[in-house]
């Protein structure tokens, strides 16, 4: 009995990518420990984590965005792993100060622009989004969205509280479309000429340029012309082991596993997603040329969201 | 009334099935009050916006639902026209169609075409179709109950169809309408997903903002708690208004009325008018797949089927426990008059107009302490949340009868058992079949529990389709969304006949006009 316990682990995922499970069987294949899988909302799950407590099934917990990694070690949610592989394989902004997390892939909120009405040249930061000139061009996706919320968060650390505000309001007053709730009809409307500038992550467009969504897409996406701003806005996908872990060695492994170079690279492209480190092997992700990242930690943007969705609000983003 | 000994045992049984429900609410209460108490009510910069979009919606879908719904009703119950058997069918279609799949679907199909879907007017669109089926089958199963009387007298009198209509069969079927709208009012409440695609903001919304943009979750859960006594309010206001008028049917049917026939364009009409609703919620994807073939990704058939068995599975648990709660408040609130016990029936429905990722946080922290299974909580919740959708009909045939049936047959020396097992059982045949089928329909499709409370290793077919169209995916989406409509379609065509045969000797008549295959 205690052998079978030690083979497997209970994960708990806020991604739900089918080709994550692919890479959870290549990691049983490679270790022989099953991989028990709960996929659901993020809240959620730090919600059910916390509620369980010392009974949670759960040894792995996987979350989107930089925000929520940073609540459930605040909830007391995660135990510190110590690993030498992870502090070789995780950069140093990518991963909590105190062990509890590390980050597995990083995806970017770019400017996108149809290059027929705003002129690309004009934007090199995301500040140059409240220039009035850019006044009923510019279109955004509401501010439930997570990643806007912490784009907005580095904005906070970068520029601090008054002049984040003024930004804000003045790409509010740009906006005269109302606001998304998807990032990929934002993108059509880019296309097809609605809006001249908006803000995306990378992987929605990378989805388009495949052909996912059929070539009507892929030509419309083809017309648009990505500006990453200097510097450039990343967030993560992440992964720690839970406190009450019955298996937290396994755990270990499983989060290793998934931060290193074939593990890593399977999770990212899953989702057309950028690796730890460099640009990895997608040749669309690759065409969208470098970026130069903020260098913000992680841990800086979850720690300011509060502030972040409070300045939004006050500033007009609904 | 004469004083019959209480029955106790069913007092208890109310007390439990009561206590049960309530217990979720109870735990969440306790949330609530752990925050800034009043402070933690307001509702952010956007001040009563998302109060007013709430009523607005309500409004706008309750009057949508409850016109096209009766409409349907009386069509597919008491009218003959070629088709008909299968129209009734599909008018369950919409109701087995996840809103915020449909509301996905419609911007997706929008924004190709460069044409922005949002705001609330759709929004009323979207939710009224999804919900207008509760109308249509709560109504249907009324006006066929009340048929042949309500034909006789209206022979008698030389009223046609329209006077048969309006001036005696909606009356009767008055409360069965008013079930119907309630339940699809705290269905546009509770939702979240497809007016949050739509871009409206609502108080569901808010409340989510609160927990999970803000992550303050007691001022979330006090602002769930508010929303749920407007919404009470909301519900004893209509039954108090009813109260004035009520009509009582002394006892079943003798007799099975004929249906109107319906020709030329009155014949088109109605068959256009029952189309449609079905027609737009199975068109709308099937739509997006012909325009976008391309994009649906093979998907497994194994895993289809062991998303579909699940699915099945804890529907069809769920709903047998749903119908027997609902049985014992309906039967216990009409047998026992001690206030406590008509409070307890009356209030154990109401975990329906919380948004069901609220509800679910309530069960996390009973299962939390408890250290219950995940799927016997799930399935808890399940009757929890659709206790309101079972007892909605339930409630009404009970409210039809007469309270000198019950005297009659005490008065003759039959006890409660008696009462209940020859009389009001019998009675609510047609009821329960209806309640069934949606609680069914309702449980295949549900979403924020499942998500929130399944085990490992257990996704279903809406888990399945809600993580595809959450990260944009509809292509990958569509599949089991169609496998959730057909098993609806399923559970309908099985339980329909049966409604038909309430009625002894219900035939189609004339036989010639009609074109069903049967």
């Amino acid at each position: 009995m205690g052998h079978a316990e030690e083979t497997s682990i209970g994960v708990y995922s806020g991604r739900h990518y089918n080709s994550d499970q692919k890479l959870y069987k290549q990691f049983t294949a490679k270790t022989g420990i099953q991989v028990k899988l709960l996929e659901a909302k993020d809240d959620s799950l730090i919600e059910r984590l916390r509620q369980e407590g010392k009974n949670t099934p759960a040894d792995v917990l996987v979350l989107v965005d930089a925000a929520r990694l940073e609540r459930a070690a605040s909830l007391d949610l995660l135990q510190p792993a110590r690993s030498a592989a992870l502090l070789r394989t995780v950069p140093l902004s990518l991963r909590d100060s105190k062990g509890r997390w590390v980050g597995l892939t990083r995806r970017v909120r770019v400017v996108l622009v149809n290059p027929a009405l705003v002129n690309a040249a004009s934007i090199r930061t995301y500040g140059d989004l409240a220039n009035p000139a850019l006044k009923g061009k510019l279109c955004l996706r509401d501010r439930k969205s997570v990643y806007n919320q912490s784009l907005v968060a580095s904005q906070i650390l970068i520029r601090g509280d008054a002049q984040a505000s003024r930004w804000v309001k003045g790409m509010t007053s740009n906006v005269s479309q109302p606001y998304f709730s998807s990032d990929i009809p934002l993108i059509r409307a880019l296309g097809s000429g609605q809006c001249g500038v908006g803000l995306v992550n990378t992987y929605y467009l990378a989805r388009l340029l495949n052909g996912e969504s059929g070539p009507a897409d892929r030509a419309l996406a083809r017309k648009l012309q990505v500006v990453f701003p200097k510097p450039a806005h990343v967030n993560i996908s992440g992964a720690g082991i839970t406190r009450y872990a019955k298996n937290p060695q396994a755990a270990l492994k499983l989060i290793e596993f998934l931060a290193s170079p074939v593990g890593g690279k399977g999770y990212a492209e899953a989702n057309h997603e950028y690796p730890l480190k460099g640009y990895g092997d997608d040749a669309i992700l690759k065409g969208m040329g470098r970026f130069q990242a903020d260098g913000l930690s992680a841990e800086q943007l979850g720690s300011r969201n509060r502030d972040a969705v409070k300045l939004m609000e006050a500033n007009g983003w609904l | 009334m004469p004083s019959a000994p209480e029955p106790w045992p069913l007092a208890l049984a109310v007390a439990l099935v009561g206590l049960l429900a309530l217990a979720p609410l109870a735990a969440l209460g306790l949330v609530a009050s752990q925050g800034q108490a009043l402070a933690g009510l307001q509702l952010g910069d956007q001040g009563l916006a998302p109060l007013a979009n709430t009523l607005t919606l309500v409004l706008g879908v309750g009057c949508a639902g409850g016109l096209i719904g009766t409409c349907n009703g009386w069509l597919t119950a008491r009218c003959q026209f070629p088709g008909r058997r299968w129209l009734r069918l599909a008018q369950l279609l919409p109701l087995a169609t996840p809103s915020y799949l449909l509301a996905g679907t419609l911007i997706d199909l929008g924004s190709r075409s460069g044409y922005r879907i949002g705001g609330l007017g759709w929004a009323i669109a979207v939710l009224g179709l999804g919900t207008y089926s509760y109308v249509v089958l709560l109504s249907s199963e009324a006006f066929s109950r009340t048929g042949a009387r309500q034909q006789e007298v209206c022979r008698s009198l030389a009223v046609g169809p329209w006077g048969s209509f309006l001036r005696v069969a909606l009356p009767l079927a008055l409360p069965a309408v008013a079930a119907g709208m309630a339940l699809g009012a705290m269905e546009v409440v509770n939702d979240f997903g497809a007016v949050q695609l739509l871009g409206v903001p609502t108080l569901s919304a808010a409340i989510l903002e609160r927990w999970q943009g803000e992550g303050d979750l007691p001022g979330a859960v006090a602002l769930a708690l508010v929303t749920l006594v407007l919404v009470a309010l909301l519900l004893w206001s209509e039954r108090q208004g009813r109260r004035r008028s009520r009509l009582w049917a002394a006892g079943q049917e003798g007799a099975s009325p004929e249906l109107w026939p319906l020709q030329g364009w009155r014949c088109w009409l109605a068959q256009l008018v029952t189309l449609a609703p079905p027609l737009a919620s199975l068109g709308i994807p099937l739509v997006w797949a012909w325009t976008s073939w391309n994009q649906l990704p093979a998907q497994p058939a194994g895993d289809l089927v062991a998303l579909g068995l699940r699915s099945l599975a804890l529907a069809l648990g769920a709903t047998g426990l749903t119908l027997v709660a609902a049985l014992v408040l309906s039967i216990g609130k009409r047998l026992v008059k001690a206030n406590g016990v008509q409070l307890l029936a009356d209030g154990a429905g109401l975990g329906y107009a919380i948004p069901g990722t609220v509800l679910a946080l309530g069960f996390l922290l009973l299962g939390g302490g408890w250290g219950l299974a995940p799927l016997l909580l799930l399935v808890w919740g399940y009757v929890d949340r659709f206790l309101a959708v079972a007892k909605g009909g339930l409630d009404t045939a009970l409210e039809g009868l007469a309270p000198s049936v019950d005297e009659a047959a005490q008065s003759l020396g039959c006890d409660w058992v008696g009462l209940v097992r020859r009389i009001q059982l019998p009675l609510l045949r047609g009821p329960l079949l209806v309640a069934g089928l949606l609680v069914f329909v309702d449980t295949v499709k549900e979403l924020p529990l499942t998500f929130a409370l399944r085990p490992f290793d257990f996704d279903t077919l809406a888990v399945r389709v809600y993580q595809y169209a959450s990260d944009e995916r509809l292509g990958a989406a569509l599949v089991p969304a169609l496998v959730i409509q057909v098993l609806g379609l399923l559970a309908a065509s099985a339980l329909m006949p049966s409604l038909d045969q309430e009625l002894p000797d219900r035939t189609d008549q004339p036989k010639p006009a009609q074109s069903t295959v049967s």
